[in-house]
């Protein structure tokens, strides 16, 4: 029996690559199609299957006990990840050992040690009542049915479903939906807890519940896996966050070991409209700026510009001088500290949310 | 850090939580039906008119006279064409039931997205679709009552055998077509117009069993065809038990037939179940739609 | 800035409409290849066991027992006549109200609705598709029937194609009244099912409806679909018609003015009911 809760060693997942995915790293990793050759073979070359790689040689080694957070852009690898840690997809080639199972030759007891939340709403039936629905899965994770009863009852009070635990989860609302969801998570009382994008669609209050929810099941001793791809959950919760982009984890630590990596460096919020690409390659041509990236926000013509730069104070009027030009001003300027998205640029020089 | 009490699992595997896995499947599966009212009238209005249509047109067919029907009589020896029908069509509505709800009944999960949860649990994943079957027998035996009441009642079909055989030729006939049933779930889930499949299969089944007419009257190869296929035998059978007071040993080549054919069928579709399953770990079939 | 609207709404853009909708739905048919083949086969699988039935009933391929409802000992010609008009009870109890369905569960529906063209205009454009789709399939389905089980007409082509033309068009009339209860039900599969079934059955696709016992008789003489049947098959298998033939053919003309004004009215009081009760975003 390991120590880790959690250990992967160069996982790897490759999907055959259908058309129309829409996946932009699709491309990356696709076999360039052979020319078209006549051959001496009458009945025609074989094309090698494309391959598109999900997940391109992960390494884990989740704590007991720790909140580990892997974070990433859309697309980066976080959810097919976490489908292998949970035995749903088989890794193409690489191991991972959850609570110290395989996942592949020990499935079963794999499962039996894991809680996991995967696409919440979608994950229950919408026939059945809150309660009904914990009661099933109550039974296929083999709790005996004396204990059952009582812990579907502690979990429902818990989540505050019980003015509605006997209602059709269809007419729940998507938060209460989300809640049953770990509920049923937490059922079997799980050593460990997989939680993919476990706020994603909730609206603020909700996901500020469901985080201190969180922070406390780390208290009882379960150790926590959860992606996300909103920082500051990221940064708030996590003991050690992975950085995941493109499939490989890029970066592995604490949350301030990250933002120290760019201590040096500070960061400069700019709001800016009339934004033109020519000024973003003038200010990156000098050299005390390094990462800017520039996004455009909701609001019409607002652009949000992010550069780091290790010398602030010399930068600041060439940015000046820079931006009041032809059109485009320069509305609103921050010096911050680094936060996670920035160590994210820094070391992907994109930006983490799209 | 130390594990503390409060997160030790809860779960207790073992022979009897299997069970009651088994048992949670078969519960859950038959509360949900519960909640779509519009079983009730499926459940009472199509084993009355589905075969009425064919009976109507065998009416027709016998003529203001009835000499149409002696010609019925002389092909098939059976005189009296409303059960011989009503037996062949409610074999098909077997069939027909069976691979709509078995065949789809992970791809529905898999639709809805309730699949995945199910298979995140350490509980055999088998299990599905057997416990699926469960609710399913009960709704078909209703289904088959009620058209042995409606035609006993409303148009005096009587039995006229051992009801015992009759059973026992249905019972015999259940590991075929529910083995149909689960080989067509598992292909089921990564076909794109799977429910052309169905119309292919219940068609087929429409064309070479005999539902409405002797088996006999096909041209040669349909024979063939014909014996291929366990409903065949089914319909033959249950016709020779219920209406022709047909003994156990004169039923014996169907029964033989239906449990050879279910050995087969049973067996293939817990093959292709594995193989599906094996499938989906490997590509992540089963959290797409 | 510019901010006047690019819409101009004039006969000949709504009829632009129209006809963008039907071609969308010709290309949708067309794009799942299977559904169409079964269109043509599925008639087919469900009228061989009549055929062999039949053969029962029959000697020397005659069924005799039959003439003497119909008219006439053929009753494969009969029964295919019957299948291929079959087909458009079908079509429009199937697909009108379970295209606005299909849209509704798509979530297109409501972008479509939310375009100003007229809904009612929206559903003749599927009709449109919809029997251009079905006469051929029909036909294609006719012609390979005829060569498996024989196929007979010996009659007037022409006129049961004009007579079959007011009863079709009633139909989709009937059409639009029917969508608009599919629309209103959150389940309609079972009541489609059968409807769909029965009508059918009562109209004499499969027998002549005299031979029906005579307690069920009037049901079938209330459907318009029934004078229909009978009159093409009148014109074209040369059979013993219920009415004179020229009453039933007058019969389906009324049918079809009234369907078509009924249908519309109907589909228009539901679609702005759905409208103020909001039950379009559910289903």
């Amino acid at each position: 029996m390991s120590d880790f809760a959690i250990e992967a060693h160069q996982l790897v997942k490759k999907f055959p690559a259908r058309p129309g995915t829409g996946d932009k790293t699709a491309d990356r990793d696709a076999i360039p199609s052979q020319p078209k050759k006549r051959s001496l073979w009458p009945f025609g070359r074989k094309e090698p299957k494309a391959l598109f790689t999900a997940v391109n040689g992960v390494d884990l080694e989740i704590q007991r006990g720790e909140i580990f957070g892997l974070l990433g852009p859309n697309g980066a690898g976080k959810s097919t990840t976490i489908r292998m840690l949970c035995t749903l997809l088989e890794p193409t080639s690489g191991t991972a050992r959850v609570n110290g199972f395989d996942v592949v030759t020990q499935a079963n007891d794999v499962r039996r040690s894991l809680g996991t939340l995967l696409a919440g709403e979608r994950s229950i039936y919408w026939k059945l009542t809150g309660r009904e629905n914990l009661e099933y899965f109550a039974a296929l994770y083999h709790i005996p049915q004396a204990i059952a009863k009582k812990r579907v009852d502690e979990l429902i009070e818990r989540m505050e479903l019980k003015d509605r635990a006997n209602e059709l989860v269809e007419k729940y609302s998507t938060g209460m939906r989300q809640r049953v969801a770990i509920a049923k998570a937490l059922l079997a009382r799980p050593p460990i807890l997989l939680l993919d994008e476990p706020t994603l669609g909730l609206d603020p209050q909700a996901a500020r519940n469901l985080r201190e929810l969180i922070a406390q099941l780390k208290q009882e001793g379960h150790t926590i896996l959860l992606t996300t791809h909103y920082m500051e959950e990221a940064d708030q919760l996590s003991d050690r966050i992975g950085i995941i982009d493109t499939g490989k984890v890029i970066a592995l630590d604490t949350p301030e070991g990250l933002k120290r990596r760019i201590d040096q460096k500070e960061v400069i919020r700019l709001e800016v409209t009339g934004w033109q690409e020519y000024i973003g390659e003038k200010l990156r041509g000098l050299s005390e700026v390094s990462n800017l990236v520039a996004r455009k926000q909701a609001e019409a013509d607002l652009w949000e510009v992010n550069l780091q730069s290790n010398n602030s104070r010399a930068v600041l009027p060439k940015l000046v001088e820079s931006i009041g030009q032809n059109g485009t001003r320069l509305v609103n300027m921050n010096i911050v500290k680094p936060s996670l998205e920035d160590v994210f640029i820094h070391l992907t020089g994109k930006a983490l949310r799209d | 850090m130390e594990v503390t009490l409060s997160s030790r699992s809860l779960g207790k595997p073992g022979f009897l939580s299997d069970l009651r896995a088994f048992w949670a499947i078969v519960w859950r599966e038959w509360t949900i039906f519960k909640r779509y009212p519009s079983w009730i009238i499926a459940l009472l209005i199509w084993p009355l008119i589905f075969p009425m249509m064919y009976i109507l047109t065998a009416r027709a067919l016998s003529g203001m006279d009835g000499s149409g029907l002696a010609v019925f009589t002389q092909t098939t020896g059976a005189s009296n064409f409303i059960g011989y029908i009503v037996v062949g069509t409610t074999v098909w509505m077997w069939q027909n039931i069976v691979l709509w709800d078995v065949g789809f009944a992970l791809r529905n999960e898999q639709m809805r997205g309730t699949l995945e949860s199910n298979w995140l649990s350490p509980t055999w994943r088998f299990s599905y679709l057997l416990g699926h079957t469960g609710p399913q027998l009960i709704t078909m035996t209703m289904f088959i009552l009620i058209t042995a009441i409606e035609f006993g009642l409303f148009f005096g079909v009587r039995l006229n055998g051992n009801p015992w055989l009759a059973l026992l030729v249905m019972l015999t006939s259940i590991p075929a077509i529910y083995g149909l049933g689960f080989a067509f779930a598992s292909i089921v889930i990564t076909a794109k117009e799977a429910h052309t499949f169905v119309f292919l299969v219940r068609g087929l089944v429409m064309i070479f069993c005999g539902i409405t007419f002797p088996v006999s009257l096909l041209p040669g190869w349909m024979q063939s065809v014909a014996t291929w296929m366990p409903q065949t035998y089914m319909i033959h059978g249950m016709r020779a038990a219920a209406f022709a007071n047909a003994s156990l040993t004169e039923l014996w080549p169907d029964l033989q037939a239906l449990l050879l054919f279910g050995a087969f069928w049973l067996t293939l579709g817990y093959l292709l179940f594995q193989w599906m399953e094996r499938r989906a770990r490997r590509t992540g079939a089963i959290g797409q739609y | 800035m510019e901010t006047t609207t690019l819409s101009q709404p004039t006969f000949a853009t709504q009829l632009r409409a129209l006809f963008v909708i039907a071609k969308k739905d010709w290309k949708v048919f067309w794009r799942y290849p299977l559904n169409a083949i079964s269109h043509v086969f599925q008639p087919i699988i469900w009228v061989t066991p009549v055929y062999f039935m039949g053969k029962a009933f029959s000697t020397n391929g005659q069924a005799l027992g039959f003439a003497q409802y119909s008219g006439t000992g053929d009753y494969m010609s009969y029964v295919l006549l019957g299948t291929a008009l079959s087909n458009f009870i079908l079509t429009v109890f199937w697909g009108m109200g379970f295209a606005l369905k299909e849209d509704m569960d798509a979530g297109v529906l409501e972008s479509n609705w939310l375009t100003p063209v007229s809904r009612l205009h929206i559903l003749v454009g599927r009709t449109l598709t919809s029997l251009l789709t079905t006469t051929i399939t029909s036909i294609i389905m006719l012609i390979i029937a005829a060569a498996l089980f024989g196929f007979r007409p010996t009659g007037n082509v022409i006129a049961a194609i004009l007579t079959a033309i007011p009863m079709l068009v009633g139909l989709y009339g009937f059409g639009f009244a029917f969508a608009a209860i599919v629309l209103m039900m959150r389940e309609a599969n079972t009541m489609v099912d059968v409807s769909s079934f029965l009508v059918q059955g009562f109209s004499g696709a499969n027998f002549p409806v005299k031979s029906l016992p005579y307690w069920l008789i009037p049901v079938s003489l209330m459907l318009p679909l029934t004078y229909g049947f009978d009159a093409v098959r009148g014109w074209l298998l040369q059979t013993s018609t219920l009415l004179p033939i020229n009453v039933e053919v007058a019969i389906l003309i009324i049918f079809m003015f009234v369907m078509l004004w009924f249908g519309a009215w109907i589909f228009n009081r539901v679609e702005r009911k759905v409208r103020r009760l909001g039950t379009l975003g559910q289903h």
